[in-house]
């Protein structure tokens, strides 16, 4: 029971001491609760999630039967487009485009009524100026969307030249028919049946709630034990009765609580002042936010007993955030990675953090519950690796 | 072995709380230490002295476990440092030679976190914080933060954390180490009420002149052990006797005491002035005076002289080197 006792002293004069030195720093710890709330802030004021229509000219061959009013053409793909002039001239359109001042040129074919009534595909040039992969996609799409309603617009323009033919010649039986109807013979009916309404600061506050859970526990522990042993400190623990357990045990509990009460200020702030719902209740989202900060807290640790410098472990931290902001999810679906490197993604705490962090908050379930059981792992296996290097540190004699 | 004529044996009856037997340790083919033997008593100051780069950080570090020796055997309180058991660790305290406390904690919470990593409990802590910081003089400074003390005191903070918990053996690693000459004193001072407590000391030092603090001396120079002994032995051994120094109210003839037996060596430094070596410096006084009565010299003073340490330490250096040159001579003859 003696020794027991004396372990628990041990581990606590380690929490203490992290809990005082870190708190000595009133700045930092402001800048840890305050900071991540107002980038957060600022994030889901500033970011409409609406991108700029792609500025568009419409050419329309001099000897072409379709409108030449730009209202016309804003509404084949609203939102997507912003037509700034309808032209006949496709070479100065063309020279725009190469110049930046517009998006998109878009080129109707000259005659695409009489092409089909000959019963030939009329070729409809769309050309734009992009080097981002992103805002290609989504030229790609606002292409294929306005294509698609100009053809219906083409074939509403024949379908009614043919009804009134037919209507000529063959009488009632063609009253019924309607050339909006053959040139779109569907609508679509669309509901998302998603528990709650999808937002830019909705989906993103979780995510960014995980990335700075994660990046608070390995920042905070990525310098601690790196400083001791630069600065000799680590000479006391080697000579004095303490083992790597009770070290590692009290800089855990000490960063432990700092990263909680963080992730509760932060969290509160996102729940109450943002209002980013929290559909699956406290136990779930607090379950999430313990097992990440565990294994955040193995990656900070592991970090600052393999680094030989300062630097070097701000440096390890830096990798740390900018992996896990390319691959986390964050930004870009995991999905949407090779194998190989997916498998670098659910090697982050974070991936798992914030895809159960999104389920538990938007969905109220988790959709993946193996990614709990994988954050423990690696929480596990972080603590194993640290505790074995700290335990060579502490008693290997050089 | 050199070294091996230094062991000394411990009082009657007592084991050695300290002890190393044929130490070496080798960096990088170099040899930090070699052939080191020596043993502490229970409840003495053991110096290591020398200078930069002589082998005492080495020493030290194997004697707390941190190094392992190339060659050799260590003991600390009969425990190889290597295989230190919790309890005996809990015994020992180690003041390294850098600064390695806290800076944005106080004075009190860098002694309470030392307490604290030996165990001791929040209930029993606060009245051992005050007792270390009173004796080192800190408690009027225990809410200063580390950073804010200047450099004597961070190091006597230092002296505090290793003796709050009430360790049976020290290893202090240059406690003096560019402190003021008056604090100096004041740390030794500590030290000797620690030793005077019955707590075995081993302080490191380049200050030669410290030597005079500890209760024996270990010299090393290039890693070699060159002298164990007290203090004032390492000077007999040196001179070969006590020594006296004559002042007279005139010039003095050197050859007046040549003839006066118990006379081992004269020295004149000025003329009015002898440094005299004798056997034993009570029979020798009364036989100088005398001698120089019957001359017609008028004596000022005859009294015992204490060479400086310096002094002392140089002429071991200088006949060690000497003697390691002459057998790798013979060696390579």
């Amino acid at each position: 029971m003696g020794d027991l006792w004396r372990s628990l002293v041990r581990v606590t004069s380690f929490s203490g001491k992290e809990l005082r030195e870190t708190l000595r720093r009133p700045g930092m710890l402001f800048a840890l609760v305050l900071g991540p709330f107002l980038i957060m802030l600022i994030f889901g004021l500033g970011y409409t999630g609406h991108r700029q229509p792609f500025a568009t000219e419409i050419v329309i061959p001099p000897g072409s039967t379709l409108p030449r009013d730009p209202e016309f053409y804003q509404e084949l793909a609203p939102g997507r487009i912003a037509v700034t002039a309808v032209t006949d001239d496709r070479d100065a359109a063309l020279q725009r485009l190469e110049e930046l001042d517009i998006d998109l040129v878009v080129v109707a074919p000259e005659d695409a009524i009489e092409q089909l009534r000959a019963g030939e595909q009329a070729e409809i040039v769309v050309a734009w100026n992009q080097v981002d992969p992103v805002y290609d996609g989504l030229a790609r799409l606002a292409v294929s969307t306005m294509v698609s309603a100009l053809n219906a617009e083409i074939i509403r323009q024949a379908a009614a030249e043919g009804i009134d033919l037919a209507a000529s010649e063959l009488g009632p039986r063609v009253e019924n028919l309607s050339a909006d109807v053959i040139a779109e013979p569907t609508t679509a009916e669309t509901e998302n049946v998603a528990p709650t309404e999808p937002s830019v600061l909705n989906f993103f506050g979780p995510a960014v709630l995980a990335l700075v859970i994660q990046h608070l526990a390995v920042t905070l522990s990525a310098l601690s034990m790196v400083r001791e042993r630069l600065s000799g400190q680590v000479d006391l623990f080697r000579v004095a009765p303490v083992n790597a357990i009770e070290v590692l045990t009290g800089k855990y509990v000490a960063f432990a609580l700092l990263s909680l009460f963080v992730t509760a200020v932060v969290g509160a702030l996102m729940i109450f002042v943002l209002e980013v719902p929290l559909l699956s209740g406290y136990l779930t989202a607090m379950l999430i936010v313990l097992l990440l900060t565990f294994a955040a807290l193995g990656v900070g640790l592991l970090i600052s007993l393999v680094a030989d410098s300062e630097r070097m472990a701000v440096q390890l931290s830096m990798l740390v955030l900018l992996a896990s902001v390319f691959f986390s999810g964050f930004v870009l679906p995991v999905q949407d990675f090779i194998g190989p490197v997916q498998y670098l993604s659910y090697a982050l705490p974070v991936t798992h953090g914030i895809a159960t962090l999104q389920d538990a908050m938007l969905r109220g379930t988790l959709t993946d519950p193996w990614m709990l059981a994988a954050l423990a792992g690696i929480g596990v296996v972080l603590y194993l690796a640290s505790l074995l290097r700290m335990r060579a540190i502490l008693r290997g004699a050089t | 072995m050199h070294s091996a004529a230094l062991v000394t044996t411990t009082p009657a009856g007592t084991d050695p709380v300290i002890a190393l037997s044929g130490v070496a340790r080798r960096f990088n083919g170099l040899w930090a230490v070699r052939d080191v033997s020596m043993v502490v008593p229970a409840g003495s100051i053991l110096g290591l002295i020398g200078p930069s780069g002589s082998g005492k950080t080495t020493t030290v570090r194997m004697l707390t476990g941190t190094l392992r020796p190339t060659h050799g055997e260590v003991r600390v309180l009969g425990e190889d440092p290597q295989r230190f058991s919790v309890r005996t660790r809990e015994r020992i305290a180690y003041m390294p030679q850098l600064f390695s406390l806290y800076p944005d904690l106080t004075a009190r919470e860098n002694v309470g976190f030392v307490a604290a990593l030996y165990g001791i409990s929040w209930f029993g802590r606060g009245s051992r914080i005050q007792r270390a910081l009173t004796l080192v003089d800190l408690w009027e400074a225990r809410n200063r933060r580390a950073s804010d003390l200047s450099g004597g005191m961070q190091r006597r903070l230092e002296l505090a954390c290793a003796i709050v918990h009430d360790p049976q053996v020290l290893f202090i690693d240059e406690p003096t180490a560019g402190v003021d000459p008056m604090l100096r004193r004041a740390i030794w001072d500590e030290l000797r009420g620690m030793r005077d407590e019955g707590r075995t000391l081993l302080v490191t030092t380049q200050y030669v002149a410290e030597a005079e603090y500890c209760d024996r001396v270990a010299l090393l120079a290039d890693g070699h052990l060159i002298a164990l002994d007290a203090p004032a032995q390492l000077r007999r051994s040196v001179y070969g006797g006590d020594v006296l120094q004559v002042v007279a109210e005139q010039p003095i003839d050197p050859q007046l005491v040549a003839d006066v037996a118990e006379v081992i060596a004269v020295q004149q430094p000025e003329a009015r002035r002898l440094i005299v070596t004798a056997t034993q410096a009570g029979t020798a006084t009364p036989r100088l005076s005398e001698a120089f009565r019957a001359a017609g010299v008028e004596l000022v003073s005859i009294e015992e002289y204490q060479p400086s340490f310096d002094d002392v330490f140089t002429e071991l250096v200088r006949r060690q080197r000497a003697a390691r040159e002459e057998a790798e001579a013979s060696a390579d003859g």
